[in-house]
């Protein structure tokens, strides 16, 4: 191939995946933000001052604000001490350790709601048990839905804690050790150093936090993306539901940015930099260590899992429950699947050209998908109908089962994205090159040379996308098709005018398709550590 | 010598299967300074890092001032209990700190009573000569400025022996040869007591009271500095 033929190849699949992430993730957000300026009728400047005026508005950006800044704080209280001690403390299994604390994170944040509600609802397990409703006052408030969504968002902190403190040059903190005690130089030089990645992962979570659909709905916190859903499924006020999410977008946009800006190349990029020094060690937290990791765990995985298998205990036949959700569950392994695939399909270019473009279009890159990302389901929901919710061909998408999929491309392409970009950005440039000098063309070059290389973080990106695609909630509940669901939809649907026993059946079913996998991994893990 | 201030004996450091040092013994005496010359990956840096506790030996043992530190597989004496200076080799300066929050780290470190903090702080900026820095970070200051801040940093705890690991490696020849002369003073001047590891001649001949070759791990001869003083 002439060098023209492998420039138009490599400029034909960067435009086309270029195009599709245009469509997918940008449009519906743009149609979204023009549609709820233009439906003020006096233009844009009134409706912001009028949403600030509205002493409900001002309700709902209190409470979103609360739930954020509350869920940032409690996260980060827990995670970034967990990162600490899985950085510098000599834990036994660590490997699997992380495993298993990551994976509240990877639970869909409604099922882990649910738990909560059925232990201290109004007529939850502890209300059964003592008698009498003592909890319920805490659970169905901002106080509950925080502390949920902390023990959900906990991973994230402490996933930046633990890298950012293994990026740390053991240099400085030699330095520091030639004078100072240990717990001294982790308070003074590690964490300061560590602070802005720390500082990025709780603004993230705030965001996230916000973001959130499933939590506030369940434990009846009036927020932002509850109302903006009330808006639009209850009340078919598109317009309202366009305005109410147009603060949440800013919030979300703004603190992302500041976030991306903090931590730069570090959010993602986890390997280890080249450091001279050995890091300091903090074995004699180790007991302490394991203890705050054992109650964490307990508190973010056992109980809730144990609650909601209580409660599916009292189904007659789980069987049955499978065969009266078999549609909902098919549809949402099958969706899942497709949208994982596509979504992959999209990333793994958009990650390539932000490997080999310049430092300052990637970090452009980065912030945008980043941003993308944290943007909240439900407005990227009322964002799709509007965008396909049209007369002619267009139209002829909205309605069917493509529309699930669109959703889970418009939110999970940039975070593939963002992995693919850092796995392609370990394969040097000059492997490519070798290959064109020898004669390959950019697709053969790409096929044989960078893709074997990046195949893990394909696998991660591909498992990441279908876990987040098959909890997926806020944007499905809007865009599914009239009688099409998937089993979030089915689980969230049901809860109000079905039996506990075979909600929590369903929860737990969700559960277990993303623990398999995980338990796997854990194991994989586990096998390795024992060698 | 009498009784030695530094003494190494029979110190051996593995890593994996490569042995950097190997039945290894010096002793250097109280303000003495002494440099260690060599090849890279003959074992200076190791020896140092050992001395500081920052690695523990394999056999053999240490003593700092009349008091065992180290022995086989385990360290005495933690490295902030050592009370030494060390100035790495990329100097591992801090960089969320002024000039003056490095200095006052280490004297809030070594408790170093508040009262004094100021008067310390003013007199070690003035030894090593960058009084008017004290405010800024080190992505504010030259090479040659951030050496003598990383130096400001060993010196303000009023250590009792000073480490060096290629200090100066990285600086132009002239910029060396003025921080090798003021160095050699300020040693003078406090009577300090150093090891310096170098792979540079010029280091020594200027620094030296004795200069140790080493080679493999090992020494491989131990020379007196015939210089007039």
């Amino acid at each position: 191939m002439t060098m023209r033929g492998l420039q138009a190849t490599q400029a034909a699949v960067l435009a086309l995946a270029g195009t599709a992430f245009a469509v997918c993730c940008v449009l519906p957000l743009a149609y979204m933000v023009w549609r709820s300026l233009a439906s003020a009728p006096q233009g844009g400047a009134p409706v912001v001052a009028a949403l600030l005026l509205d002493a409900r508005q001002r309700e709902l950006l209190a409470n979103s604000t609360l739930l954020g800044a509350g869920t940032a704080l409690g996260a980060t209280l827990i995670g970034a001490p967990l990162g600490v001690a899985l950085a510098r403390v000599a834990l036994p299994f660590k490997g699997v350790l992380r495993v298993a604390l990551i994976a509240p994170l990877l639970l869909p944040p409604y099922v882990m709601g649910l738990a909560w509600l059925y232990l201290g609802g109004s007529a939850g397990l502890v209300a059964r048990m003592v008698g009498r409703d003592v909890l319920s006052p805490w659970t169905y408030s901002l106080a509950g839905a925080t502390f949920v969504l902390a023990l959900v968002f906990f991973p994230l902190s402490m996933l930046a804690t633990e890298v950012a403190l293994r990026r740390v040059d053991g240099r400085s903190e030699e330095a520091a050790l030639m004078v100072a005690r240990p717990g001294r130089v982790l308070w003074r030089i590690t964490l300061p150093l560590a602070a802005p990645a720390i500082t990025a992962a709780a603004l993230l979570i705030f965001v996230l936090a916000i973001s959130e659909f499933g939590v506030p709905g369940l434990l009846r916190v009036r927020v932002f993306t509850t109302e903006v859903f009330t808006a639009f499924a209850a009340l078919y006020d598109f317009n309202r539901a366009t305005i109410l999410a147009l603060p949440l977008l800013v919030v979300s946009v703004l603190v992302t940015a500041v976030a991306a800006v903090l931590v730069g190349e570090r959010l993602i990029v986890t390997r280890r930099g080249t450091r001279a020094g050995r890091p300091v060690s903090f074995d004699a937290w180790r007991r302490f260590a394991i203890v705050a990791s054992m109650c964490v765990l307990l508190l973010a995985l056992v109980v809730p899992l144990a609650v909601l298998a209580y409660e599916a205990s009292g189904v007659r036949s789980f069987a049955a429950i499978v065969r009266g959700s078999r549609e909902a569950i098919t549809n949402s392994l099958m969706l899942a699947t497709i949208g994982a695939s596509l979504v992959v399909t999209i990333a793994v270019w958009l990650g390539y050209t932000r490997a080999r473009v310049s430092r300052g279009l990637g970090r452009i890159a980065d912030v945008l998908w980043v941003v993308l990302f944290a943007t909240p389901s439900t407005v990227i929901g009322v964002g799709l109908i509007g965008l396909w919710n049209q007369p002619g061909m267009v139209g002829a998408v909205y309605g069917t089962d493509a529309m699930l999929v669109l959703a889970y491309l418009a939110r999970f392409v940039p975070v593939a994205a963002l992995v693919l970009g850092a796995s392609v950005r370990h394969v040097p440039a000059s492997h490519e090159e070798a290959a064109a000098v020898g004669g390959a063309g950019w697709l053969r070059a790409m096929t044989f040379i960078v893709l074997p290389q990046i195949r893990l973080g394909i696998l991660t990106a591909w498992t990441i996308a279908f876990i987040l695609a098959f909890g997926e909630l806020g944007a499905s509940i809007l865009v599914a098709p009239p009688g099409a669901t998937t089993l979030p939809i089915r689980i969230y649907t049901i809860i109000a005018n079905t039996p506990p026993a075979q909600v929590a059946a369903l929860a737990l079913l969700q559960s277990a398709v993303v623990f398999v996998p995980l338990a796997a991994l854990g194991l994989g893990v586990a096998v390795r550590e024992v060698r | 010598m009498s009784v030695p201030f530094v003494r190494v004996r029979d110190v051996t450091k593995r890593y994996g299967t490569h042995t950097a040092l190997m039945a290894l013994s010096l002793d250097v005496g109280l303000a003495e300074s002494v440099v260690v010359l060599g090849p890279s990956g003959c074992g200076k840096t190791t020896l140092l890092r050992l001395l500081a506790g920052l690695e523990v030996p394999h056999q053999g043992e240490i003593w700092l001032a009349g008091r065992q530190v180290a022995e086989p597989g385990r360290n005495l004496v933690p490295p902030h209990e050592r009370r030494i200076g060390f100035v790495f080799q990329d100097l591992a300066l801090w960089p969320h700190l002024t000039v003056r929050e490095h200095l006052t780290f280490v004297m809030g470190s070594v408790r170093v009573p508040k009262s004094q903090r100021p008067q310390q702080t003013r007199e070690t900026l003035g030894l090593v000569r960058i009084e008017r820095l004290a405010h800024r970070y080190p992505h504010e200051l030259s090479g040659g400025e951030q050496q003598r801040v990383a130096l400001a940093r060993a010196l303000v705890g009023r250590p009792r022996l000073l480490l060096l690991d290629e200090p100066f490696s990285s600086l132009d020849p002239d910029l060396r040869a003025t921080l090798r002369s003021e160095l050699s003073r300020l040693r003078r001047a406090l009577e300090l007591t150093m090891i310096y590891v170098t792979h540079d001649r010029e280091d020594a001949a200027v620094l030296a009271d004795r200069i140790v070759m080493m080679r493999e791990g090992q020494i491989q001869s131990i020379a007196q500095d015939s210089r007039p003083r």
